[in-house]
């Protein structure tokens, strides 16, 4: 009987091991991630709306007042440089790792600069930028992000159909490139 | 010999069975150590960061999301109404009460599936706080119903349960560490059909 109850008390025991080994193990097999899933749309710098018309949106927690894109982009490659002409209610612009965690997010307001133009690069690069700022980044406000790989989203509010146009339209505009 | 070997299988199945199905009912139940419950509402404020649990983190994982930062806002999800009970598309609610400061917040309902409830004939899907009926003591209260409703409605279509998504849009709430200290409107049932 005593035998018996060590045996339980370590498998309880185990059983602890086991789901703190599986718990951190989990986001590493996961296959279903967003990078994955904008992958399969299109290739790098190529901004993907994130709600394509008459479709389901891309990712499941996209308020449906919102209308967004989404660039894949490599810093290991070179800076990334985000720039969009024109006017919306609302935007709002994040950066993801990889692995789709927010490193960072910025809106219109907090934003220091009127319209939309940033560059991301990491801390390496943001030296070589600072001894040498091209001429177009004059205006650009700098993210730095010490990541290789990443994603980078826009959304856009549509108050109501009347804006859905104008939004879509901001959106298209928008451009993310390699430089 | 072969009472060894049971011990054995008793510990391995345990642990296992055990830590297995624990972590599974963990992610299933939506455990969270950094959940914020504020009334019938909660929000993961770390959620989909590198600062999220790894309960969050493991979750998140699976769902193929890319989660609003903080200075994009902060989502709450209603899944019960104020006395407790599920929230089912055959009865009418009221939600009436304050709302954090933001520059605007957005509501909508969503299925058990977490797709979104699209009520057809050119209803609005979501409401948004620039387009609400205000109270004399600029107060809002919206009815949320299957049946059209005078005042704010959200309207919903379909059967079974849902949950309520109200998301703040540029706000210091979601930056804020005193998020748990807010105050957000109550779901109250009002009736349901049949």
């Amino acid at each position: 009987m005593g035998r018996f109850l060590v045996a339980i008390l370590a498998g309880i025991v185990g059983a602890g091991v086991v789901h703190i080994a599986v718990l951190l193990l989990v986001p590493t097999y996961s296959e279903r991630d967003a990078w994955s899933m904008l992958a399969e749309r299109s290739n790098y710098y190529i901004a993907t709306r994130l709600d394509p018309a008459g479709q389901l949106p891309l990712i499941p927690t996209l308020d449906p007042l919102f209308n967004a894109i989404a660039c894949r982009f490599d810093l290991d490659e070179g800076v990334l440089h985000l720039h969009g002409d024109g006017d919306v209610p609302y935007w709002s612009v994040s950066v993801y790792d990889r692995s789709g965690q927010n490193i960072f997010s910025v809106n219109d307001q907090s934003n220091p600069t009127e319209g939309l133009d940033f560059v991301v690069a990491t801390p390496r690069q943001m030296v070589e930028l600072r001894n040498d700022l091209p001429m177009d980044f004059d205006g650009s406000v700098f993210i730095e992000a010490d990541m290789g790989e990443g994603i980078v989203v826009v959304r856009a509010f549509t108050p109501d159909e009347s804006w859905e146009d104008i939004v879509s339209s901001y959106l298209q505009g928008l451009t993310c490139t390699l430089r | 010999m072969l009472k060894t070997a049971f011990l054995t299988a008793v510990t391995l199945a345990i642990a296992i069975g055990g830590g297995a199905g624990s972590v599974w009912l963990a992610l299933d139940r939506n455990f969270g150590l950094d959940v914020i419950t504020v009334g019938e509402w909660t929000a993961f404020p770390e959620r989909g960061t590198p600062s999220a649990d790894p309960y969050s983190k493991a979750r998140f994982s699976r769902e193929a999301d890319l989660a609003l930062g903080r200075a994009e806002g902060v989502t709450f999800t209603a899944r019960v109404d104020a006395d407790g009970n599920l929230l089912r598309r055959d009865c009418d609610y009221t939600i009436r009460g304050s709302f954090p400061a933001a520059r605007f917040w957005t509501l909508f309902a969503r299925d058990s599936e977490g797709v979104l409830i699209v009520p057809g004939n050119g209803r609005a899907a979501a409401l948004h706080s620039y387009a609400m009926l205000r109270d004399g003591d600029n107060t809002i209260s919206t009815t949320v119903s299957r049946q059209a409703a005078p005042g704010n409605w959200l309207a919903l279509a379909g059967d079974g349960t849902f949950h309520l998504v109200l998301t703040f849009y540029d706000t210091a709430t979601a930056s804020g560490a005193r998020i748990g200290d807010i105050q957000l409107p109550a779901i109250t049932r009002v009736s349901c059909d049949g």
